[in-house]
């Protein structure tokens, strides 16, 4: 009668682990898009980060070979209607939760662009977080 | 008497069409605008600016269509296209109606904003976009007018400094006169809602 307790305990104990150990567990880049732009000119790109893992992580850069440089902002609307741009060292990730880069919130800014950006192409963007470590995504260029 | 009962069918009739005619006139609930309506419309001081190639713009030149006028600066990689992207999409939904409506964008940056860079950047959007930039004299006044924050703020970034601005649309009529503000985060849905209803007024 014991045995089969243990039985039943680490039968359910397995089931509830592999429950838990599905892709969900990951961090992952999803819906990503960017404006089309100029040579030249500065850029966006928009995205959700799902952090599937049961620890906090940090986004710490964003990279790519399409611009001069790229930076991580924030637009923020103050007092009477001002919008503000705010450039943001690092961005906190919580466990289990989601973080939506959109028009209007954070972004990924491209400073002078060394090509255009046109509608259709795509660009590859590589995220370096604090956990997750380097994240690599192909970025299709669209109107919003 | 075939006749007589037709007649008081067609006199009950036109009395139910005319009672619904005068409770529609008198009880229909004015259009709500989803702008925010200056009541009554603040005259503008005229104002000149250039676009491309020199080219000048004058305010009063306009007269008899309706402007959509927002402030912005060309380094700006996420509010402004977000409100040019907006003026593209009522464009496109105006139709024929669009000749009616003037969009233009005044630069918040003159030191870096050329009358050519804005102009080109509004016409990305769409070649009838106007772009304006000019002396600072002249854009001082027009942001003290309508109220316009600029501001310069140093962030780290590689861009250089930030500007801070404001951000919402303002609807000139077609006389000139500021007559209705749109926050920014209206949708091009609702602007085309009310661009609609002046049109239809204006009739």
């Amino acid at each position: 009668m014991k045995n089969i307790s243990v039985l039943l305990i680490l039968l359910i104990a397995s089931l509830l682990l592999g429950a838990c150990g599905g892709s969900s567990e990951e961090l992952t880049i999803q819906s990503a898009w960017a404006r089309p732009a100029s040579v030249g000119a500065n850029g966006a790109a928009y995205f959700v980060i799902e952090n599937g893992a049961g620890t906090d992580d940090t986004l710490l850069s964003v990279s790519s070979e399409i611009a001069s440089a790229t930076e991580v902002h924030m637009s923020m609307e103050m007092d009477g209607g001002v919008m503000s741009m705010q450039m943001q060292e690092s961005v906190p990730v919580p466990a289990k939760g989601t973080v939506e880069f959109k028009p209007g919130g954070l972004h990924v800014m491209f400073v002078e662009l060394t090509q255009d950006l046109k509608v259709g192409e795509t660009i590859i963007l590589v995220f370096n977080f604090e956990h997750a470590g380097a994240k690599t995504i192909e970025v299709p260029i669209r109107e919003p | 008497m075939i006749k007589k009962n037709l007649y008081f069918v067609l006199f009950i009739v036109t009395v139910v069409i005319g009672l619904t005619m005068l409770v529609e006139v008198v009880f229909r609930k004015p259009y709500s605008f989803h702008g925010t309506i200056i009541n009554p419309p603040l005259p503008v001081t005229d104002f000149t600016l250039q676009t491309s190639n020199e080219e000048v713009f004058r305010l009063s030149d306009q007269k008899g269509k309706i402007i959509l006028l927002f402030f912005g600066y060309t380094s700006c990689p996420d509010v402004c296209p977000v409100t040019l992207a907006t003026f593209k999409q009522v464009y496109d939904n105006l139709g024929v109606d669009a000749q009616q409506v003037r969009f233009v964008m005044i630069t918040a940056d003159p030191d870096r904003d050329t009358p050519d860079k804005v102009s080109e950047y509004a016409a990305r959007f769409n070649p009838e976009f106007i772009g304006l930039s000019g002396d600072m004299t002249a854009l001082y006044s027009i942001w003290k007018e309508l109220g316009v924050f600029v501001e310069k703020q140093e962030t780290g970034s590689a861009a250089g400094y930030l500007v801070s601005h404001t951000s919402s649309v303002y609807v000139l009529n077609q006389s000139g006169n500021l007559l209705m503000t749109f926050p920014y985060g209206t949708t091009a849905i609702e602007m085309i809602d009310d661009l609609n209803e002046l049109l239809k007024q204006s009739r």
